[in-house]
């Protein structure tokens, strides 16, 4: 069961955004990182269930981060938000093992259905 | 009062940002159509929102344009609530790199010059680029634009080719930049939107307009 979810993002009212699409009914504990250098380190920290993770960021980049999350914890489930709709971008991060992938801007009906998605995955590893 | 105090109560930080948000999506939606239509990928960067006095902005673009002798580029007029220019450079020899990729399979290019060709091919990119992410500014902030016919001006140099008359003087522009790279191409450019001060008070309206489906 989801319980702590990671928002890395290098703009501030993204984030905002974000937190304001996860659903308040769950209680859910938010954590968020500025960047995916950041993200890889709060990743390491706090061990979320579930981040979200944009791709166009300062520092390190989405798919780089990606990559490391799931170097340090193959069965980390990164859903990707971005504003990069290309197909090659969408399909690299599936490759480097995203579990999902949301466009932006998100919608709060998109962001639960991707949650309930994680959930259930989590569910049925058990 | 300084000139920064001015042009920070013209846009707060939480605008900017919105505003910087914005043009991430929108540029992301231009490159996936650009993508389309040609067989490359881009490399987005975040984007950066800046104020300006006009008098500033010529001087600005120099600046950012420094590394390159000569840059073809592509102006529009956009025409709606939001209101203003924009503007895709690429350095020298863009052009000639682009045709290459599309020349794959398509003799039509054969038959016409170079400097027509390239031409062609700056307008067709600047109206996928610059119309597309135009478009969709405009569409998340419940407006929608018109253009007008795009100007094209291959390989000059970079000094001066922004015109200090393009906003009335004693006026502020938002310049909305982003950088893009094509991958493996080694070629990139940059695009800048300058909104007119005129928009101001619609675009600060739209803005919040914006943010409160996420209240």
């Amino acid at each position: 069961m989801i319980k702590k979810i990671l928002i890395v993002d290098d703009s501030v009212i993204s984030v905002k955004i974000m937190k304001s699409c996860v659903p308040k009914d769950k209680d859910y504990e938010l954590f968020d990182a500025s960047d995916g250098q950041k993200g890889v380190e709060k990743y390491k920290e706090i061990k979320p269930d579930l981040t979200f993770m944009d791709l166009t960021m300062p520092v390190m980049d989405g798919f780089q981060a990606l990559e490391e999350i799931v170097k340090f914890d193959p069965k980390a489930i990164v859903i990707i938000c971005t504003a990069d709709v290309q197909i090659k971008a969408i399909a690299k991060a599936h490759d480097l093992g995203a579990f999902s992938v949301v466009k932006k801007p998100p919608a709060k009906e998109s962001i639960a259905a991707a949650i309930k998605e994680a959930d259930d995955a989590l569910a049925q590893r058990g | 009062m300084s000139k920064n105090d001015n042009i920070k109560e013209i846009i707060t930080t939480e605008e900017t940002d919105l505003m910087q948000e914005i043009m991430n999506i929108a540029f992301g939606r231009a490159a996936a159509d650009l993508a389309e239509y040609i067989d490359i990928f881009v490399l987005l960067s975040p984007p950066d929102v800046i104020l300006l006095q006009a008098s500033d902005l010529p001087a600005y673009i120099n600046r950012e344009l420094k590394d390159y002798d000569k840059v073809s580029v592509v102006e529009q007029s956009f025409w709606g609530k939001f209101k203003g220019n924009a503007y895709l450079f690429f350095p020298a020899g863009t052009g000639r790199t682009i045709i290459s990729i599309l020349e794959n399979g398509d003799e039509v290019f054969q038959s016409e010059s170079a400097h027509e060709m390239e031409k062609e091919t700056f307008l067709e990119i600047g109206n996928i680029l610059i119309g597309a992410c135009i478009g969709k500014i405009s569409e998340l902030l419940g407006d929608f634009s018109t253009y007008s016919p795009p100007r094209v001006v291959v390989e000059k140099s970079s000094r001066d080719i922004v015109s200090s008359s393009l906003i009335a003087p004693g006026n502020v522009a938002i310049v909305l930049k982003t950088v893009f790279e094509f991958h493996e191409k080694n070629i990139g450019g940059y695009l800048f939107v300058v909104t007119k001060q005129e928009s101001f008070a619609w675009l600060k309206t739209a803005l919040h307009k914006f943010m409160e489906q996420y209240q």
